[in-house]
């Protein structure tokens, strides 16, 4: 249960990677090159609000290239399984970046440098390229990011009781948490979401070297101070049972993916989205992962299919599909410029994310974090759900976390 | 460890709290179109509802006997309420349901009813009052148990801090008895506190801070209270299997079930939910273990039983031979298996086995008919006033 919010993220990252593949590319069709025209597979797991934009952008490379966005379910693992094959192998994808390095070190990645300039690329968020980056080399091409937002139900918080700061919301929690409601919830035992109070306190599960930080003093105080919120929470925190707390009025606040927000609009909820609040002790907000959901090339379209590839990469730079998929889709563009538009700075969602963003920090696209949500989940339940110290728990975590990437190596 | 029980304990509540708001239908939606519908009853008429549902079935209300009127004070003798607009079909009661209209059909509920007997009913779209009905306010409802001692419990609410209140003068509205022994009222959704009082206020709680959601709140002799946000009576009580044996010709059987008196239906809107596919050719559906009475229909709901009681939280077995003829039992019914084992050996019957083998089976057959004798525990409830409650609501409301 605890990796479902990673799995959640994870999927829409897989999704957008998806789409912004089958922008790009359609590497597993044979090229046309009788007719000079150029298939492009994308794989991508987006839903059809993002996938129609990107579509009706890159048919206009017709017919010099042909783009086929094809929806892959188990993407992440496909890739694993045929990426090195050309014949089975997409020639793009869409997908989060966080697993950028895993395919880097199968050496199936191209990178985007090799494509666009990367003076062309200072027209994106720097923490979008960031994240895009790995090992000093940029393999994705950014289209929207993703971060989680507080949330609050108007009819139970007003906009004046909107907590600045997490001790304010602590007050608030133990005012109204009673009778079977809850003043806030979240998945408190979920590494996804526990992150962003670990990285408010200047911990972190894995940093840029592959290193963990389970039993670091910034995590361990993290975890220790964050306690206290869970322990007014409901013991099990997995995605389906905080959604519905919030969605069906049992829950005054959350913090949860931009994703819940059609649901419980649709519920008639008048849901009010706010800044994460301020840890008092570090004075840095609540600072959550964020996923950057862009378009990845594989090595062999780049190397047989280079103009239309770029075509498919130039395509999908320009600040119409940008504002088009946050029109679409509520995503939040990773080019600068788009903040320009008025549809974009009308979205309250989207300026959420990109206020959220100012302070989230980019999920790890290290192979070691694969390791890394599993361990931190048990060590969250160890904390949270079970009562045990923080200080053993952590050291027992960051000991086994070493282990398993050992393991990798 | 304690730690970690409890929170195992907090989770199954939350289980049984989430399986309750699951189950419990929610047909009043918020942001749906509204029309005021005016009535006028006949003076002995008190407390006039409203029963509306649409010819598809879907309720206005979650139960019988509906939204209570509210009087206009600027049309004297008119009781207006917000009606959605879908619901076209409607009921006016009164004096606690026991007296009420013929089903009307609307061409739209923004109408003027004229009631002048039960039969006799005339309906207008023509504007019959002066000006406008006070604005739609979503209300939630309070429910309270008081200790014998408190007579006629009140509700007073406002708003903090700004001190709106939601009624003209203390004590407030008065709050109906209900059988289930819960006194209930409604509040407007802006207030965020309230005080339960009884013997024309003399008695009281505190101030009740609360968030505008439906809410149970069990006042002591003393003045002090609880209060949570899901049935007490409900909440503690499980999922239950029910299991049925349908008529042959009953086809795409489906399960209708609710709580009687208060009417809490298990599913939004009639016929209710298909029953799956269960062991020892069962039919069966998990329903919350509040309900206490069932329906069975078939053929989109052309056919179906009468009301039939049952025994809250516990399992039914439940043999249907036509509308009215079903046995219930709380113990799968030795006969059920036996009349499965009959018809899987029937299946296995080919047309080379004599006609001794068949007759074989037949006889087996005929024993397990689900109208033969049932060794098990049968329970059967005889069907009291509520039941007859909820079957006008149903036969009306389908």
């Amino acid at each position: 249960m605890r990796r479902k919010g990673k799995s959640r993220a994870g999927a829409l990252a897989m999704a957008v990677s998806l789409t912004l593949g089958m922008l790009t590319g359609c590497g597993t069709q044979p090229a046309a090159e009788e007719s000079g025209e150029v298939t492009i597979t994308i794989w991508h797991d987006k839903e059809e609000a993002v996938t129609q934009v990107l579509e009706n952008a890159l048919s206009e490379l017709e017919p010099e290239a042909h783009v086929v966005l094809e929806k892959k379910s188990d993407l992440t693992e496909a890739l694993k399984m045929v990426g090195n094959d050309p014949k089975a192998a997409p020639d793009m994808y869409l997908f989060a970046h966080d697993k950028i390095g895993v395919y880097a070190e199968m050496g199936i990645l191209a990178p985007i440098t090799d494509i666009i300039p990367e003076e062309e690329l200072t027209a994106y968020m720097d923490n979008t390229i960031e994240a895009a980056t790995y090992k000093g080399t940029v393999y994705q091409l950014p289209l929207y990011y993703e971060t989680l937002l507080f949330m609050y139900n108007r009819l139970y918080m007003s906009d004046e009781e909107v907590p600045a700061t997490t001790e304010e919301l602590y007050a608030y929690m133990q005012e109204n948490t009673k009778g079977g409601h809850y003043g806030f919830v979240e998945q408190h035992s979920t590494p996804y979401y526990a992150a962003g109070w670990i990285n408010g306190f200047g911990g972190y599960l894995l940093n840029d070297q592959g290193e963990p930080g389970l039993n670091r003093p910034e995590t361990e105080e993290a975890l220790t101070y964050h306690k206290k919120f869970a322990d007014l929470m409901p013991g099990e925190t997995e995605y389906a049972t905080v959604n519905t707390l919030f969605k069906e009025g049992m829950a005054h606040a959350t913090i949860a993916g931009p994703w819940l927000i059609p649901t419980v609009r649709e519920s008639g909820m008048d849901v009010g989205i706010a800044p994460m609040p301020v840890i008092d002790e570090t004075g840095t907000p609540i600072s959550p992962y964020m996923g950057v959901q862009g378009i990845q090339v594989l090595k062999n379209a780049a190397e047989k299919k280079p103009e239309a590839v770029e075509k498919v990469l130039r395509a999908l730079m320009s600040d119409e599909i940008g504002t088009q998929l946050a029109k679409a889709s509520g995503c939040a563009p990773a080019r600068e410029s788009c903040y320009e538009q008025e549809s974009v700075t009308g979205d309250e969602v989207v300026m959420a994310m990109k206020e959220t963003a100012g302070n989230a920090v980019p999920m790890p696209n290290l192979p070691e974090m694969d390791v890394m949500w599993t361990v931190t989940g048990t060590l969250l339940t160890d904390v949270n759900m079970s009562g045990k110290d923080v200080a053993e728990s952590a050291d027992r975590a960051q000991a086994e976390a070493l282990q398993l990437i050992e393991n990798m190596k | 460890m304690g730690k970690y029980l409890k929170k195992i304990g907090t989770f199954f509540t939350m289980m049984l709290m989430l399986t309750a708001i699951w189950s419990m239908t929610a047909m009043a939606a918020t942001d749906t179109d509204r029309n005021a519908f005016y009535v006028q009853v006949p003076a002995d008429w008190e407390n006039p509802c409203v029963w509306a549902w649409d010819s598809d079935g879907n309720n206005a209300f979650e139960a019988w006997p509906g939204e209570e009127m509210e009087a206009d004070p600027e049309n004297e003798g008119w009781y207006y309420i917000w009606l959605p607009s879908f619901a076209n079909h409607v009921i006016v009661n009164a004096n606690d349901g026991s007296v009420q209209t013929e089903e009307q059909i609307l061409d739209s509920n923004a109408a003027w009813m004229t009631v002048k007997a039960a039969d006799t009913v005339e309906v207008t779209y023509e504007k019959q009052t002066t000006g406008e009905a006070p604005a739609y306010t979503e209300k939630f409802i309070v429910h309270a148990k008081v200790d014998e001692s408190w007579e006629n419990p009140c509700l007073w609410a406002w708003s903090a801090p700004d001190g709106t209140n939601a009624f003209e003068a203390w004590p407030g509205k008065a709050m109906k008895a209900g059988e289930d022994g819960w006194y209930t009222a409604k509040a407007p959704i802006f207030v965020n506190s309230v005080i339960i009082n009884g013997n024309d206020g003399s008695v009281q709680t505190e101030d009740i801070s609360i968030d505008p959601a439906e809410i149970w709140i069990t006042v002591e002799a003393d003045g002090t209270y609880d209060f949570s946000y899901t049935d007490p009576d409900k909440a503690a009580v499980a999922d239950i299997t029910v299991h049925v044996a349908a008529p042959a010709d009953w086809e795409s059987p489906c399960l209708w079930a609710w709580s009687a008196p208060d009417g809490t239906n298990a599913f939004a809107s009639w016929p209710g939910e298909a029953l799956e596919e269960g062991e020892n050719g069962w039919l069966q559906k998990t329903v919350p273990g509040w309900i206490n009475s069932v329906i069975v229909n078939g053929n989109d709901g052309s056919v179906q039983t009468t009301d039939i009681s049952v025994e809250s939280g516990k399992d039914i077995w439940l043999v249907v031979n036509g509308p009215e003829d079903y046995t219930v039992s709380y113990e799968e019914p030795e006969l059920a298996a036996e009349e499965t084992e009959a018809d899987t050996a029937a299946e296995e019957v080919t047309e080379a086995e004599t006609a001794e083998d068949t007759e074989t089976v037949e006889e087996t057959k005929e024993k397990s008919s689900p109208a033969g004798p049932i060794a098990a525990a049968v329970v059967v409830v005889a069907a009291g006033a509520g039941i007859g409650i909820a079957a006008k609501k149903k036969k009306a409301g389908k």
